[in-house]
C-alpha cells in the first residue's frame, strides 16, 4: 500500500465530515419552527397594498393609517388557534385605549362570512375593525398560508414583524416595546 | 502516438453534442396561447404553501386557491409576465413557493451538477473503453501492458486539453439548461432584492421627515416626478416646508407657506378623505394665516376622519386654541 492512501483517506474523511456538519446545520436551521416569530420577505419592506372594507362597510386604506403602528391579524372564525388567540388580541386592544400612541388593531377575515365573524366577535369580544378579504388578495400579498398570522407595521408603513400561528399578549408586548426602541 | 487516440475527439464532441441536444430538448417552449393557459402554466410552476410537493394547480388547499385567484387577476391585468407573477408571489411567500429551483444563486447547483456528472461520466466512460481497446489490442499484438507506460506516451498537453475541453462542456451545458429551465425572476438579484418602488421611497421619506427634512423633500419630489398626483408626497412635502420655514425670513415664510397652502389643498382635492392633509392645513391656517374659522373647518373634518396616532398627537392641543380663539371674537 502506497503512503498517499493514508493520505487520501483523511482528506476523503474531512469532506465527508464537512458535507454531513453542513447537512445536520441546515436540518437544525430547518426544523427549528418552535418560535412563532417567522421570517418573511416582506419584513423590512413597505406593506403592501390594503384596501377594502371592514364588515361594517366603512373604507380601510393601510397607507392612510403611516403615523400609527398598526397590528394585522389574519383569522378565520372556525379556526381553534385563532379561538385560543382571541383573548390575547382582546387584552392588547384594551392595553391600547387611552395610550398616548396607541397601536391600532385590525382583523384580516380569511375565507370566512360576515356572519361568521360577527357571531365569532359577539361571543369572544373585541370590537377593532374587521377587514373584508373575500378574493384572498391581502392574504396573498402578505404571504399568508394558514391563520392565524399577525404582522406588525410601523409609522413609516413598513412591515416589522411576522407571527405566524397562535399569538400572545407577551409577544405583542415585548416585541413591539422592541421595535419602538422602548426597551 | 497510437492510432486510437484521435478516436477520442469525436467521443467528445458526441458528448458536447448531447449535451446540448438535452438542454434545447429541455427548454423546448410552446408558449401558452390563451389566458387560462397562462395561468394554468404559472400555477404548475408555484407550490402550494400548505402542502408538500403540490403545485397549487394541483391543490385544493385554501392558501392555493388564494394564489391561483391572484394568479388569475395579474394575468387578466396583462400588466405582468409570467416570470413577473412568479417573482412576485416568491416576494411575498420566500423562496420555498417555487417549485422550479431559480436559474441563479446557490439554487442554480440543482440545473448545473446533473449536467456536469453526466458530462464527466460520458467522457471518463469514453476514455475508459478507449483504453481498455488499446489494452485488449495491445495483448492480442503481444506488447506489454498499457498502464502507466501508455499515460507517459500521452502528452500532459494534451491531457489538460481534455480536462479543459470536459470541464468547459460541462459548465456550460450546466450553466445553459439553469439558464434556460431554472425559474427566472425578473428584477430580483441572486439574493432576492426587489426593485425599488415608490412605495419604497415613501416609506424612506417618512423615516428621514425629521431627522433629514432636505432628504425627505428630495425623495418626496422623486415620487411626485413619476406620479405628480400622490397625495401623500404632496402633504408631507408641504408640511416639511412648513416646518422648515418657521424661523426663515418674512419673505421666504410666505413663500413658503403659499407654496405649502397650494400643494395641501390639492391633496386634499385629490382626495377628500385623507385626513393628514386637512389636519396640516388647519394648523397652516391658524399658525401662520390667522384664520381660526376656516382652521377649525379643516381640523374637525381631519379629527372626524380618525388621522393616524402622529398627527392626532400634533393637532390634538391646537383645537382647542382654535375654539379658545373663536370664542375671543
Amino acid at each position: 500500500m502506497s503512503a498517499a492512501a493514508p493520505r487520501r483517506a483523511a482528506a476523503v474523511s474531512i469532506v465527508v465530515a464537512i458535507v454531513l456538519a453542513l447537512l445536520v446545520g441546515m436540518l437544525a436551521r430547518a426544523s427549528g419552527g418552535a418560535d412563532p416569530v417567522a421570517e418573511s420577505p416582506l419584513l423590512g419592506r413597505p406593506a403592501p397594498d390594503v384596501r377594502t372594507t371592514t364588515i361594517d362597510d366603512a373604507l380601510f386604506d393601510l397607507s392612510r393609517r403611516k403615523g400609527s403602528w398598526v397590528v394585522l391579524n389574519f383569522f378565520n372564525s372556525t379556526c381553534v388557534p385563532c379561538r385560543e388567540e382571541h383573548g390575547d388580541l382582546v387584552a392588547f386592544a384594551k392595553s391600547q385605549d387611552g395610550a398616548n400612541d396607541p397601536v391600532e388593531l385590525y382583523s384580516v377575515v380569511v375565507d370566512d362570512t360576515d356572519a361568521a365573524v360577527r357571531a365569532f366577535f359577539d361571543e369572544l369580544g373585541g370590537s377593532w375593525p374587521k377587514l373584508r378579504d373575500p378574493d384572498g388578495a391581502i392574504t396573498v400579498a402578505f404571504g399568508v398560508a394558514q391563520v392565524p398570522e399577525t404582522w406588525v407595521v410601523d409609522p413609516n408603513g413598513v412591515v416589522r414583524l411576522r407571527v405566524a400561528g397562535r399569538v400572545t399578549l407577551d409577544i405583542l408586548r415585548s416585541e413591539i416595546a422592541v421595535l419602538r426602541g422602548e426597551v | 502516438m497510437s492510432a486510437s487516440a484521435p478516436r477520442r475527439w469525436p467521443l467528445l464532441i458526441a458528448a458536447a453534442a448531447a449535451t446540448v441536444l438535452l438542454g434545447v430538448a429541455a427548454v423546448r417552449d410552446t408558449g401558452p396561447l390563451t389566458q387560462q393557459e397562462r395561468i394554468e402554466s404559472i400555477s404548475r410552476r408555484v407550490a402550494c404553501p400548505t402542502c408538500q410537493g403540490e403545485s397549487i394547480a394541483a391543490s385544493r388547499a385554501t392558501a392555493a386557491e388564494a394564489i391561483r385567484a391572484e394568479i388569475a387577476r395579474q394575468v387578466a391585468t396583462g400588466q405582468r409576465t409570467d416570470d413577473e407573477i412568479i417573482g412576485y408571489l416568491e416576494s411575498r411567500f420566500g423562496a420555498s413557493v417555487l417549485l422550479l429551483p431559480r436559474s441563479t444563486g446557490l439554487d442554480s447547483l440543482v440545473w448545473i451538477l446533473p449536467v456536469v456528472v453526466l458530462v464527466v461520466a460520458a467522457v471518463a466512460l469514453a476514455a475508459a473503453l478507449v483504453r481498455w481497446r488499446r489494452t485488449a489490442q495491445q495483448e492480442a499484438d503481444g506488447a506489454p501492458s498499457a498502464g502507466s507506460a501508455e499515460r507517459q506516451r500521452t502528452p500532459v498537453g494534451r491531457r489538460i486539453a481534455v480536462v479543459a475541453a470536459t470541464v468547459a462542456v460541462a459548465a456550460g451545458g450546466g450553466w445553459f439548461v439553469a439558464a434556460q429551465s431554472g425559474q427566472r425572476l425578473p428584477g430580483q438579484s441572486a439574493t432576492g432584492g426587489i426593485e425599488e418602488s415608490t412605495a419604497t421611497i415613501l416609506s424612506q421619506a417618512r423615516s428621514l421627515n425629521f431627522s433629514d427634512p432636505k432628504a425627505s423633500v428630495d425623495l418626496y419630489g422623486r415620487v411626485l416626478e413619476v406620479d405628480p398626483d400622490n397625495v401623500e408626497a404632496l402633504t408631507y412635502r408641504a408640511w416639511i416646508l412648513v416646518l422648515a420655514a418657521r424661523d426663515a425670513s418674512d419673505e421666504v415664510k410666505l413663500a413658503a407657506f403659499a407654496a405649502a397652502d397650494g400643494q395641501l389643498r390639492r391633496a386634499i382635492e385629490l382626495d377628500p378623505n385623507y385626513p393628514d392633509a386637512r389636519c396640516f392645513l388647519g394648523v397652516l391656517l391658524f399658525r401662520y394665516a390667522g384664520d381660526a374659522p376656516a382652521a377649525k373647518e379643516q381640523l374637525d373634518t381631519c379629527a372626524s376622519m380618525d388621522p393616524p396616532a402622529v398627527v392626532k398627537g400634533i393637532v390634538e392641543g391646537l383645537r382647542g386654541e382654535v375654539e379658545a380663539a373663536l370664542a375671543e371674537d
